[in-house]
């Protein structure tokens, strides 16, 4: 018995000696990530002390160790501002952000998002929160409709851009075309005097212009796809974003062969139908 | 015997802004297999318009042309193409060679377009080329012949299919005298192989050596030949 007591008296000294060199330990600092446009304004480094406010006289700072450094994720609305940020926990948020005279406000929140593990619930869990909790608005992030209303609009203008570049590069195919074809006079009437008819002949200009326009598109998007990069490269190093402007993908080359080929055997077709109808005699004479 | 070509009353008229142009004007010819034929007359007198309805490239406004007992008028145009091809051989004043093909390939392309298989066609090719003494430059392009041997290809051309008629527009027209002596005695040899030729022409020699001569002016014949 003595020999239990002496055992318990020694436990409880350790502990409370253990708690008094813990209690006069500094507590360890609140961890936050730091984007990388920040790291590299303020050459800081991971393991550094960070002090922050949330006044602009930088009063009453909160300090920090920088365990991170993270790429903004890019905004096409934000092309061109600095992406000076940090990540922190949610409760140094507020207490960052806390008024100390409203005990309250270390405890309120406008927004916060919410990880579900199956994203196909998320407009299952959005509805219930709305219905189980009055006056809380709950959607899905893709749902909202402000963020997609910039990506409609570019997506619009990019389709407005499109539609002008395919009708002024039909109109210009076209007029080469009329070009080509009116050197060719003097061939098509010779054909024609040997006695080859005239769907023979346009079955060798449509055939060629088949092959004009597939060399055509795949060129195109042959020099599209060597050019991605470097487009990519210049725009992000000119607005220091991860942003991708350029974005070549099945797809797209796809619909550029389907848009292309049909234009391109339509203008051959159209410039070399006139050529065709016209007499024979006519052809050979200037 | 049948004639090869029977043109009655043709007549052409060409509708332009300052009225209609009677270019051919009750026009009636009967030609056979073999016969040698020579067009002349002053510039607008319609030699060139006959020869283009007689080659059935275009059609004439009123009468009508048999070629080989078909009535030309009421064939398709791919009809007369087909005529063209198979019948008809034509040479013309400025050759009209393909710029981009050799002179044998040249000679190849309307056999082709028949359908003759390419052994046959690579023999007729140098055998045409040889009948115009030109078997040397089979591989050199127009822009490499001079004016004389640019004709004996077309000649050659003309000849692929062995038609049945050549048709020559002005044939010795851009070249010298000497080769277009050489043509005349081509054009002869064509003949009296044959072929039934119709050369139009300015050249007063060259229109004596046909045994037949049409005089044309104002789209009528005003005078027909014979030698004997």
């Amino acid at each position: 018995m003595p020999i239990r007591r002496a055992v318990i008296a020694l436990t409880c000294a350790v502990t409370a000696a253990l708690s008094a060199i813990l209690a006069s330990q500094p507590a360890p600092l609140p961890e936050v990530l730091v984007s990388r446009q920040l790291m590299e304004a303020q050459h800081l480094q991971v393991g550094d002390t960070l002090r922050l406010s949330s006044a602009a006289s930088g009063v009453d700072p909160h300090v920090y160790r920088i365990v991170g450094e993270y790429e903004p994720t890019p905004d096409p609305m934000r092309l061109g501002a600095a992406r000076l940020e940090v990540r922190m926990h949610l409760p140094d948020l507020l207490a960052v952000e806390a008024n100390p005279q409203n005990p309250l406000d270390g405890e309120t929140v406008d927004a916060i998002n919410v990880s579900v593990t199956n994203e196909g619930a998320g407009s299952d869990v959005a509805r219930r929160v709305s219905g189980a909790i009055p006056g809380t608005a709950a959607q899905r992030t893709s749902d909202d409709q402000r963020r997609a209303a910039p990506f409609v609009v570019l997506e619009r203008f990019h389709l407005a851009i499109a539609i002008v570049t395919v009708l002024a590069s039909s109109v210009f195919l076209l007029a080469l075309m009329l070009m080509l074809v009116d050197e060719r006079r003097a061939t098509v009437g010779v054909l024609r005097l040997i006695g080859f008819r005239r769907g023979r002949i346009l079955q060798h200009v449509l055939a060629e212009g088949v092959v004009i326009a597939i060399t055509g598109a795949v060129f195109g998007i042959l020099l599209s796809i060597g050019m991605e990069g470097g487009i990519n490269r210049f725009f992000q190093w000119r607005y220091d974003t991860a942003l991708v402007f350029v974005r070549i993908t099945p797809s797209v080359a796809l619909r550029s062969i389907a848009i292309a080929v049909p234009l391109g055997v339509a203008s051959i077709f159209a410039s070399s139908w006139s050529l065709l109808r016209a007499e024979v005699f006519a052809l050979t004479r200037r | 015997m049948t004639p090869l070509i029977e043109a009655r009353t043709l007549g052409k008229v060409f509708p332009m802004g300052g009225g209609p142009v009677h270019a051919l004007r009750d026009i009636s010819l009967q030609m056979c297999a073999g016969e040698y034929l020579t067009i002349r007359g002053p510039s607008g007198c319609g030699k060139s318009t006959l020869l283009h309805i007689l080659g059935c490239v275009d059609t004439p406004t009123s009468g009508s042309l048999l070629f080989d007992s078909r009535d030309v008028g009421s064939l398709a145009d791919a009809e007369r193409s087909e005529i063209r091809l198979r019948s008809i051989g034509f040479v013309f004043q400025r050759f009209f060679l393909l710029p981009m093909l050799t002179a044998a390939e040249n000679v190849d392309v309307p056999q082709a377009e028949a359908g003759v298989p390419k052994a046959d066609r690579r023999r007729r090719t140098m055998e045409l080329l040889e009948y115009v003494g030109l078997a040397h430059r089979a591989d050199h392009r127009p822009s490499q012949l001079s004016g004389g041997e640019a004709q004996r290809v077309a000649i050659a051309r003309a000849l692929a299919n062995r038609p049945r008629l050549l048709l020559a527009d002005e044939p010795t027209g851009e070249l010298d005298r000497a080769n277009g002596e050489h043509i005349a005695e081509l054009l002869d040899r064509v003949q009296s192989d044959g072929t039934a030729v119709v050369v139009v022409t300015h050249d007063g020699a060259l229109a004596e050596r046909a045994p037949r001569r049409l005089l044309m002016r104002d789209g009528r014949i005003e005078q027909e030949e014979f030698r004997r």
